[in-house]
C-alpha cells in the first residue's frame, strides 16, 4: 500500500507546533551565542566579567535543556496525536507555562543577577556569596517551577490520553507482548517511547518541583533546612532525568520518519519493547552517577550508577541506533536535508554514548568529573544527537507541509555542522583529558588554546544553525495551510 | 593514567563508530529486499549484544576493584589531614608532606557544595572529591613526587569559583 511522507493528523494540530518549534530553535540558537562568548571568555578572546560568565552559564544550560525539551515534546505531541486523542490545550498551556518561566528565569538572572547554575546546587541558592539576593533567586527559582508545571500537565494529558486508549501503561509498554500472553507486535513505537517519556519525566518534575519548593522557602527563611545529601539527589533525579528524556522525545521522529523514507516497518518486536522498558526503568535509577564522587553515597548506589549506565547503552546501541542502521542499509533511500540529519541525530547519540559511559566509571569519574569532558559527552548527544532530532524534524515538516524544497546550501550546511559540532565536542574532551574544570569563568594559560579552538568551532556552528533556522521560519507560516505536497514514495509503515 | 586511557578509548571507538555510520550511508543506495537484511542483521545484532555485553561486564568487573574510597585498607594506615571548603577558599590542616605520605584527606565544607580537585605540577587532576556542608568525604592520595600540589574547586559555589585555592607542598 503507498503511503506518504505526511502525518495524517489534524492540521490544527500540525499549526499548534509551529510557533513553540520556532522559540525553542530561537532560545537554542540564542544559548549557542552565549556558550561562545563563554568560551571567548575561557580562551581569552575577549574580557569577559567573572559574574557575568556564570550568569550566561546558568542561562545557557537552563535555556538549552528548556527549549530542546520544549522542541522534544512538540515532535512527541506531534507523532503521538496519530495514535491517541489529545488535548491540544495542555500542550497550549504548557506553552504558556513555558513562556511565563522563562521570562522569569531571564529577569532573575539579568535583572537580579542570580547565576546559581542550571543545577541550583542547595544551598547555593540561599547562600550566594554576596553575588545574587532573594529576589533574583526566587524568581529563578519560581520560573523553573513554572515550566516544569507546564511540563508536568503536558505528560500528565499525554499518559491519560495513552492509559485510556491502551488500557494501562504496561500495554503501552508492550508487557503482553513481552511476557508472551499477546502474540504479535506491540504498540507503535511512538506510543511506547511516549509511555516512557511519561513515566520518567512524571518522575522528575515531582522531585524537581519538591527541591525547587524547598530551596525557595530556604531562601526566605534560612533557618528551614533540608540534608544537602538528599537535596543533591532530588536535584539529580530531576536534571539528569528530564535532560536526558530529550533525546527519546526526539527519537520518536525518528522511529516515525525513516520507515516512511526508507518503505520499511519499524515494528514494536519483543526486543524492541524489552530495550525500552529497560530504558524507562534505568533513565531513572542511574542518576547517582552524578554523584560518584559523594563518597558518603551508599556504596551500592555508587556501584549501580557505574553498572546501570553501563547497561543503558545497550538499548540505544542493540536497538534503536542498531534498529535505524537495519532500516537504511540497502533501503534505496532517496536522502534529503531532513531524512540526513535524522540518520546523523542516530550518530551524534552512539558516538557521544562513548565518552559518557567512560565518564560513568567510578575510577574514571575520580579524575574527571567535572572536568570539561563531561559537557564532551553531553553536547554530542544534545548537539549532534537531540538537537540533530529536532532540525531534522524541522526541515521534514517544513518540507511535507510548508512547500521548502532542499537546497544544496542545507547539504552544505548539514555536513559543515556535524564537522563543527565534533571540534567542539572534540575541543571539550581534550580539555577534559587535560582536565580543565567545567564552569570556570578563567583558565590557565595551560588550558586556554582548546577553548580558542572549542570557540571558533562554535562560532560556525552557530552560524550552522542560523541557517537552518532562518530556512525553518522562512515556510513555517505555511504548515498546516498547505494542500498535500507530493513526496511520497514508500509502503506504509505503521499500518 | 585514566585520563590518557579515556581519551584513547574514546577516539578508537569513535573512528569504529564514523566508520559503521559511513558503511551504512555508502550502502544505502542499492534496494535489496528486507526480509533478507532482517535475518542477517538479527544475527549480526545477537554477537553485538554478546561482545558488547561481556565487554561491559568484564569492564566493571576489573574497574570496581579499585574504587577511589576504599583504598585505604589497600595500603595500611593514613595521615589525616582535614580540608574545609568555604566561599571561596580551603583550610587545610596540614600544607606540608613528604613523598611517600599516604594521605587521607577528610573534606567538608562550611557553607555550600564545593569540589576538593587535588592537582600535581603538571596540573593534572590527582584524586577528588565533593566538599559538602553537613558530610565529610574521605579521599586517599599516596604523594610520589615532590612539589607543590594545588587544591582546586571542582563544583561551582558562585561568583569567585574559579580563584578558589590552596597549595601542599610535598618534600623530599
Amino acid at each position: 500500500m503507498e503511503t506518504k511522507l505526511q502525518v495524517d493528523i489534524n492540521w490544527k494540530t500540525k499549526r499548534a507546533i509551529v510557533f513553540p518549534i520556532s522559540i525553542s530553535g530561537a532560545i537554542i540558537l540564542l544559548m549557542m551565542v552565549f556558550g561562545v562568548i563563554m568560551l571567548m571568555g575561557q580562551g581569552n578572546i575577549i574580557d569577559l566579567d567573572s559574574g557575568m560568565f556564570y550568569k550566561f552559564m546558568t542561562i545557557h544550560g537552563t535555556g538549552m535543556i528548556g527549549a530542546a525539551a520544549l522542541a522534544g515534546s512538540a515532535i512527541m505531541w506531534y507523532f503521538l496525536s496519530q495514535y491517541v486523542p489529545l488535548k491540544r490545550s495542555a500542550f497550549i498551556i504548557n506553552f504558556c507555562f513555558f513562556l511565563l518561566g522563562v521570562t522569569m528565569v531571564l529577569v532573575g538572572i539579568f535583572a537580579y543577577d542570580f547565576a546559581g547554575g542550571w543545577t541550583f546546587l542547595y544551598p547555593l541558592p540561599a547562600i550566594s556569596g554576596g553575588m545574587w539576593g532573594e529576589t533574583g533567586a526566587v524568581l529563578y527559582l519560581g520560573g523553573m517551577l513554572v515550566i516544569g508545571t507546564g511540563f508536568l500537565l503536558l505528560f500528565l494529558e499525554a499518559s491519560r490520553a495513552i492509559i485510556k486508549e491502551y488500557g494501562s501503561f504496561a500495554n503501552s509498554l508492550g508487557w503482553p507482548q513481552i511476557i508472551g500472553r499477546n502474540k504479535g507486535y506491540g504498540p507503535p513505537p511512538a506510543v511506547v517511547a511516549s509511555t516512557m517519556v511519561c513515566i520518567v519525566d512524571i518522575t522528575a518534575l515531582i522531585a524537581g518541583a519538591a527541591i525547587l519548593v524547598i530551596s525557595i522557602v530556604n531562601v526566605y527563611q534560612p533557618t528551614y533546612t533540608i540534608d544537602p545529601l538528599l537535596a543533591k539527589n532530588l536535584i539529580y533525579a530531576f536534571g539528569h532525568i528530564f535532560a536526558n528524556s530529550i533525546i527519546y522525545m526526539g527519537v520518536i521522529a525518528v522511529y516515525e520518519l525513516l520507515p516512511r523514507y526508507t518503505g520499511r516497518p519499524w515494528k514494536s518486536n519483543k526486543i524492541l519493547l524489552i530495550a525500552w522498558n529497560m530504558s524507562t526503568l534505568f533513565t531513572i535509577i542511574i542518576y547517582p552517577h552524578h554523584l560518584l564522587m559523594d563518597f558518603v553515597m551508599p556504596k551500592w548506589m555508587l556501584i549501580l550508577g557505574q553498572v546501570l549506565s553501563y547497561m543503558n547503552g545497550l538499548p540505544v546501541l542493540v536497538v534503536t541506533a542498531y534498529g535505524a542502521l537495519m532500516i537504511v542499509y540497502r533501503s534505496g533511500i532517496k536522502w534529503d536535508v531532513a531524512s540526513s540529519f535524522l540518520y546523523l541525530s542516530m550518530f551524534g547519540w552512539v558516538i557521544g554514548v562513548v565518552p559518557a559511559i567512560i565518564d560513568a566509571t567510578i575510577v574514571v569519574n575520580h579524575v574527571m568529573h567535572n572536568t570539561k569532558w563531561v559537557p564532551g559527552h553531553f553536547h554530542m548527544y544534545m548537539g549532534i544527537g537531540a538537537c540533530a532530532m529536532i532540525i531534522g524534524f524541522m526541515f521534514y515538516i517544513t518540507r511535507v507541509d510548508g512547500g521548502r524544497v532542499d537546497r544544496e546550501v542545507d547539504h552544505l550546511a548539514l555536513w559543515l555542522y556535524l564537522f563543527f559540532f565534533l571540534g567542539v565536542t572534540g575541543s571539550f574532551l581534550f580539555s577534559g583529558k587535560v582536565s580543565a574544570p567545567r564552569r570556570w569563568a578563567e583558565h590557565f594559560p595551560e588550558w586556554v588554546a582548546a577553548d580558542v579552538a572549542g570557540a571558533i568551532f562554535g562560532t560556525a556552528v552557530t552560524l550552522c544553525f542560523l541557517l537552518f533556522m532562518l530556512r525553518y521560519i522562512n515556510y513555517s507560516s505555511k504548515i498546516g495551510r498547505m494542500p498535500s505536497f507530493k513526496p511520497d514514495i514508500r509502503t506504509t509503515t505503521h499500518g | 593514567m585514566y585520563q590518557q586511557a579515556a581519551w584513547m578509548i574514546t577516539l578508537f571507538l569513535s573512528v569504529f563508530i564514523i566508520f559503521i555510520f559511513l558503511f551504512v550511508l555508502k550502502r544505502s543506495g542499492n534496494q535489496v529486499e528486507y526480509s533478507g537484511i532482517q535475518k542477517k542483521g538479527y544475527f549480526i545484532r545477537n554477537i553485538w549484544f554478546v561482545v558488547l555485553f561481556g565487554s561491559l561486564v568484564t569492564a566493571s568487573y576489573v574497574t570496581l576493584d579499585d574504587l577511589p574510597f576504599e583504598r585505604a585498607e589497600a595500603k595500611g594506615i593514613p595521615i589525616d589531614v582535614n580540608i574545609t571548603a568555604m566561599q571561596f577558599g580551603f583550610e587545610t590542616s596540614v600544607d606540608t608532606l613528604k613523598v611517600g605520605d599516604y594521605v587521607a584527606f577528610h573534606v567538608t565544607s562550611k557553607d555550600v557544595n564545593h569540589g576538593f580537585g587535588l592537582y600535581d605540577e603538571d596540573l593534572n587532576i590527582v584524586a577528588q572529591t565533593q566538599a559538602m556542608p553537613e558530610y565529610t568525604n574521605t579521599v586517599y592520595y599516596q604523594f610520589e613526587k615532590p612539589g607543590t600540589y594545588t587544591i582546586l574547586c571542582m563544583e561551582y559555589c558562585g561568583v569567585a569559583h574559579h580563584i578558589m585555592k590552596n597549595e601542599i607542598t610535598i618534600t623530599e
